[in-house]
């Protein structure tokens, strides 16, 4: 099936190549290459110390590469104020001077982000309810994350990147941002990264999904397509494990008879029909299973490679 | 408005810290200092050591900038080079003014004989030996080279942390120790002496003014690198 | 409304032809835009333009220059017949299979349609 393109041919903004950075006893990002096409969300995802937050502080400068090569607008972007004016990232452990207030915080970036918007800025500070004359110091996790999100929405920056921008925040208020956030990008497109743990609650919101694992990219596709790339059977034990031989299987459950068994890749008709027939079903595979489940899947994929080199080298087994 | 005059605005939106706070600091050690002399016999001619305070003051001031407005700055999208720039540009505008003020205070020590009790707060004879202008040039650098000092020690221990900067500093005072030491062991105090008296204020202002663009060097050369 | 499991532009295009189907949205006028679908559903406006570009080169709908997107004529009909094609796929196969684990014959099918097809008709005229 042919998925129609919704633009033409894609402009990228952001070029990486080969992105390495090496700390002194661990490799954070590992021989990274994607690049981030215009105007589109993407979702950067991955667990806690995959290396979101190292590859988004690389791209604007805020911290160096080891190796490899960044492009942002066609040009390096360290000490670029010409790029980086066009680009807004706050970090999820941003650091305000002391006693600044909210207030500070947005009369600053006002200063610095040329298409700032006071107005929307105005909404949102009501929307999140934001004490703007309460020092930055004594807000709450939730409101912190509150300013973060204020300023990278308000900034209206060509790239914007959002750091884990939820933390703290509840439910109502994480609906809050993913509404403001398509609402604003829907009037004033742009390239926006978000990075999440949060898979599901994003998934409607990215266009395109860039997983990244222990410092490499496992997946870089358009959310659609990432979709397509797993089922989950579900049905009588033996008969989804008939069903399902000689296909690759990612994850296995069961619960007394009844097992629910997660294959790569979709069905077709022909197949479907034969499922239906021998009486099972087809389970929904969220988005956040499946990538959860493809990490895993790598991981362990990772460990019986290197295993197999200790005992092929005649090893300690 | 450039980028490097919104570091400065950037600095100055919350005044506190660039203005209100080293006044006060100022005002205040000047309210007590004469206190105290109100309180001594007003012959007797009192210099009071309470003028550096803000200076100090200024010292920490440098410190902050490095650990609370540079990462800040950071996401603002500002380069490090237009940080360093307007952060300076700052300092330099608030030294100003406490200079004005140091020079203003100094004219009307001496005009009221040390505010009627021979007690000088801002005037002391050897910086104002050469005349208001190298007093008011020591001044400026000193107020700027404890800024500036504050900025590279906080850029050192940002970059390196606390054990290279604990080394780099005691090095620094085994350093002068040890000059010392061989000032004694040369029986040089009265060349060493001679030599300063001789350079007079304008050669300490010169001497602050070289440590001053050192340092500023330095500094800025450390934050190239440095990460938020 | 939106289910996990298949694609978001897939679902967008078919609730749009469902509401073709049912009539709430006839031939002719104007399909919800790409913003407001995105809107509704709480999803990236791209996506949304996904599922209404395969409408469009479906021959659902077509667009009218400068106005926006509109339900083609005989949409309707193309629509029934592809769902009826599809019907037995889709209904009829999971309908056997459950009526076989609960060991329902073709007869047994039969009389259970015919009866409920009586009971709604009489709600349905009260």
């Amino acid at each position: 099936m042919t998925i129609p393109d919704a633009a033409g041919a894609h402009e990228s903004v952001i070029e990486v190549t080969g992105l390495t950075k090496r700390y002194r006893d661990a490799v954070a990002v590992q021989d990274v290459s994607f690049s981030i096409r215009k105007d589109t969300i993407y979702g950067l995802l991955g667990r806690n110390g995959a290396g979101k937050t190292t590859v988004m502080s690389i791209l604007t400068a805020q911290n160096f590469a080891t190796s490899g090569e960044v492009r942002v607008f066609g040009e390096h972007p360290y000490e670029n104020a010409r790029v980086l004016r066009r680009m807004c990232f706050v970090r999820e452990s941003q650091r305000y001077p002391d006693d600044a207030k909210p207030i500070h915080a947005f009369a600053t970036a006002k200063l610095f982000f040329p298409n700032w918007d006071q107005d929307l800025a105005d909404r949102l500070i009501a929307d999140f309810r934001l004490p703007v004359r309460t020092r930055i110091k004594k807000l709450s996790r939730g409101q912190l994350s509150a300013v973060g999100v204020i300023i990278g929405l308000a900034s209206r920056a060509e790239v914007t990147f959002f750091d884990e921008p939820y933390l703290g925040l509840d439910a109502v208020a994480r609906q809050i941002f993913y509404d403001r956030l398509l609402e604003d990008y829907t009037e004033h497109p742009r390239t926006v990264i978000l990075s999440s743990h949060l898979i599901d609650e994003v998934s409607n919101l990215i266009e395109r999904v860039l997983v990244i694992d222990r410092g490499r990219i496992i997946m870089d596709a358009a959310t659609d397509d990432v979709r397509d790339q797993a089922t989950a059977i579900v049905g009588d034990a033996a008969a989804v494990d008939a069903f399902v031989a000689g296909r690759e299987v990612l994850h296995r459950e069961s619960l007394g008879r009844v097992a629910s068994v997660t294959v790569a890749g979709a069905l077709s008709a022909e197949e479907r029909s034969r499922l239906t027939a021998a009486g099972l079903e087809i389970g929904p595979v969220s988005l956040q299973q499946l990538i959860v489940r493809t990490t895993q899947h790598a991981d362990e994929a990772d460990a019986a490679a290197s295993d197999a080199r200790i005992t092929t080298k005649g090893g300690p087994r | 408005m450039n980028r490097v005059g919104n570091v400065v605005r950037m600095q100055l939106v919350n005044k506190q810290t660039f203005i209100w706070v080293p006044l006060l600091v100022l005002g205040g050690t000047l309210a007590v200092t004469l206190l105290i002399w109100a309180m001594l016999p007003p012959e007797a001619v009192k210099y009071g050591g309470g003028a550096q305070a803000p200076m100090w003051y200024f010292f920490a001031v440098g410190i902050m900038g490095m650990t609370q407005t540079f990462p800040f700055s950071q996401a603002m999208s500002v380069t490090r080079r237009e940080f360093f720039l307007g952060s300076l540009l700052t300092a330099s505008l608030t030294s100003a003014i406490l200079t004005a003020i140091f020079v203003i205070g100094g004219f009307i020590e001496k005009a009221t004989n040390g505010w009627g009790v021979n007690g000088y707060f801002f005037y002391l004879d050897w910086i104002w030996s050469a005349g208001a202008v190298i007093a008011a040039a020591v001044i400026l650098f000193m107020t700027m080279t404890f800024f500036v000092t504050g900025f590279a020690i906080a850029t050192i221990y940002k970059r390196f942390g606390p054990t290279v900067l604990t080394i780099i500093l005691v090095g620094l005072g085994l350093l002068l120790v040890g000059a010392l030491w061989l000032i004694g062991r040369l029986n040089a105090w009265g060349q060493v002496f001679g030599w300063i008296v001789t350079q007079g204020p304008q050669g300490l202002a010169v001497g602050l003014l070289i440590a001053l663009v050192a340092l500023s060097g330095i500094g800025y050369g450390l934050l190239r690198r440095a990460t938020p | 409304m939106i289910e996990e499991g298949k694609a978001l532009f897939l679902q967008i295009a078919e609730s749009v032809e469902d509401s073709i189907v049912d009539g709430s949205l006839p031939e002719q006028t104007q399909a919800p835009s790409t913003n407001e679908l995105a809107a509704f559903y709480r999803i990236n406006p791209a996506t949304a333009a996904k599922g209404v570009t395969m409408l469009v080169d479906k021959g659902v709908l077509y667009k009218r220059r400068g106005i926006g997107m509109f339900v083609a004529p005989g949409a309707r009909e193309s629509l029934l017949a592809e769902r009826r094609a599809a019907f037995r796929e889709r209904y009829l196969t999971p309908l056997l299979a459950e009526a076989r684990k609960l060991g329902l014959g073709t007869e047994d099918l039969a009389q259970l349609l015919r009866e409920h097809a009586q009971t709604t008709t009489t709600e349905g005229t009260q």
